[in-house]
C-alpha cells in the first residue's frame, strides 16, 4: 500500500482525475488511495483549499522531521493534524523538565521518556490515520543518509550545526528539499533548500554561530516552527511559492519578518566546487 | 567624512536599533561602519566582534543587499550613501 502511495506522488498521479467508477471507486478505497469517510470529515475545513488530490499528496508524503524540541514540537503537530501520511522523528535526547516552556509535545508526565516515544504518542493520539517512526539517534555522518532515503522531504528542528550541516549533505546526495530552521531569544530565521537549484545551508551560513545559545521564549519557537510546518505543506502541495534563496527572520520583539537575500555559493564544500572560503 | 546607512536585524537590531546612519571617514571599508557601531551601542559591539577584535566569521553582512564574504570581507569598501545590513544567524532549536 505504501508503494503505491510512494509511486503516485512521485508520478504526479492525481487519483481525482481516474474515470468514475463504482468497482474502481471501490477498489482505491480499500487499498487507501481514496480518502475514507473518517478523513474527509477530519479534513473538511482544509479540502476546499487543496482538493482530494492535495490531500491525498499530503497522505502520500514521508517527511523527515530531525529533533522533537522547541521547532520540532509545532512542527509535528501541525504536520500530523494536516494529515501527512508517514512522519520519521529523530532526536536523541530526553524530556527534561526546562524543555517544557517551549516543547509543547511533551507535559510533565513525559520527563525522562525519550522525546521521539513522547512525541510520537501524542502524534497518533491526535491522528490515528498517519505513520510515525520514532528513532532515538542523533543526526550523525554514519546515519543520515540512511535516515533520509525514501523521505520526500527533510525539515530541520535540530539545535545545532554540526547535525544540521550532516543533514543537509544528506539532503544534497539524495536531492530530497530541506528546510532549516532555528530559533533564539525573540529571534528565529529558515530558509527551504531545494539541492542543486537554490542555496543549500551550508552556502547559507558557512560558519555557524559561537557558543551556547539556548535563552528563548517559547513562542518564538512557535512561531518559527509553524513558518517551517506551512513551508513544507507548501512543497508538498507544490503550492505558492517557497522561501528559497532567502533567509527569512522572524523579529518578534519588532514584529518583523525580514528576507535577507542569500545566493548559492559556486565554491560551497557541499553543493559547489569545494575551493575554500 | 561620509555617511553610510545601516540595517541591523533580529538581536543586532536590539542593540543597535532598527535603521540608522554613522559617519565615517572617506574612504571607508566595512570594517569602519561595524566598529562606528560601537559610539551607539559600546557592549553591543562586543556581540559582533570575537576574541580577536574581528567580526565575527558567522555576522552576514551585505552592502546594498548583497552579501561579502570571505576572509578579506571586512576590507570591503563602502561608500557614501551605501547601505550595510548585519545579521547574527542563531542556532537553537
Amino acid at each position: 500500500m505504501m508503494r503505491l502511495r510512494t509511486i503516485m506522488f512521485q508520478d504526479d498521479y492525481i487519483v481525482s482525475t481516474v474515470p468514475a467508477c463504482t468497482e474502481m471507486a471501490d477498489m482505491l478505497w480499500v487499498s487507501g488511495l481514496m480518502l475514507s469517510e473518517r478523513e474527509r470529515e477530519r479534513y473538511t475545513r482544509q479540502l476546499p483549499l487543496i482538493g482530494e488530490d492535495g490531500q491525498e499528496r499530503l497522505r502520500g508524503a514521508s517527511v523527515c522531521v530531525a529533533g522533537a524540541g522547541g521547532l520540532g514540537s509545532p512542527v509535528l503537530l501541525y504536520l500530523a493534524a494536516a494529515g501527512v501520511g508517514r512522519i520519521r522523528l529523530v532526536d536523541p535526547d530526553r524530556v527534561e523538565r526546562n524543555n517544557l516552556n517551549r516543547q509543547i509535545l511533551h507535559s510533565e508526565a513525559d520527563i525522562g521518556r525519550f522525546k521521539v516515544e513522547s512525541a510520537a504518542e501524542k502524534l497518533r493520539a491526535l491522528n490515528p490515520d498517519i505513520e510515525v517512526e520514532a528513532l532515538p539517534a542523533a543526526v550523525d555522518s554514519g546515519n543520515a543518509s540512511q535516515m533520509a532515503r525514501g523521505m520526500d522531504l527533510l525539515l530541520d528542528a535540530l539545535d545545532n550545526y554540526e547535525g544540521r550541516y550532516i543533514l543537509n549533505s544528506a539532503a544534497f546526495e539524495r536531492k530530497i528539499p530541506l528546510v532549516h530552521a532555528a530559533v533564539s531569544g525573540f529571534h528565529g530565521q529558515l530558509t527551504t533548500v531545494i539541492p542543486g537549484k537554490t542555496a543549500c545551508l551550508q552556502c547559507a551560513m558557512p560558519h555557524p554561530p559561537e557558543g551556547e545559545d539556548t535563552a528563548i521564549i517559547g513562542v518564538t519557537a512557535g512561531i518559527v516552527g509553524l513558518l517551517q510546518a506551512l513551508e513544507a505543506i507548501k512543497i508538498l502541495l507544490r503550492k505558492g511559492e517557497i522561501a528559497g534563496n532567502v533567509l527569512l527572520v522572524w523579529d518578534g520583539l519588532w514584529c518583523r519578518l525580514d528576507q535577507i537575500p542569500l545566493s548559492r555559493d559556486p565554491d560551497c564544500m557541499v553543493c559547489g566546487t569545494g575551493d575554500y572560503r | 567624512m561620509m555617511s553610510v546607512r545601516v540595517r541591523a536585524f533580529a538581536r543586532f537590531r536590539e542593540l543597535f536599533g532598527d535603521r540608522l546612519e554613522v559617519a565615517v571617514s572617506s574612504p571607508a571599508m566595512i570594517r569602519d561602519v561595524v566598529m562606528a557601531l560601537g559610539q551607539v551601542n559600546a557592549d553591543g559591539l562586543l556581540e559582533l566582534l570575537d576574541g580577536e577584535g574581528r567580526v565575527k566569521n558567522s555576522v552576514i553582512i551585505l552592502v546594498n543587499r548583497e552579501r561579502i564574504t570571505g576572509k578579506g570581507r571586512e576590507e570591503h569598501p563602502v561608500a557614501d550613501g551605501d547601505e550595510v545590513a548585519i545579521y547574527p544567524p542563531v542556532a537553537g532549536g
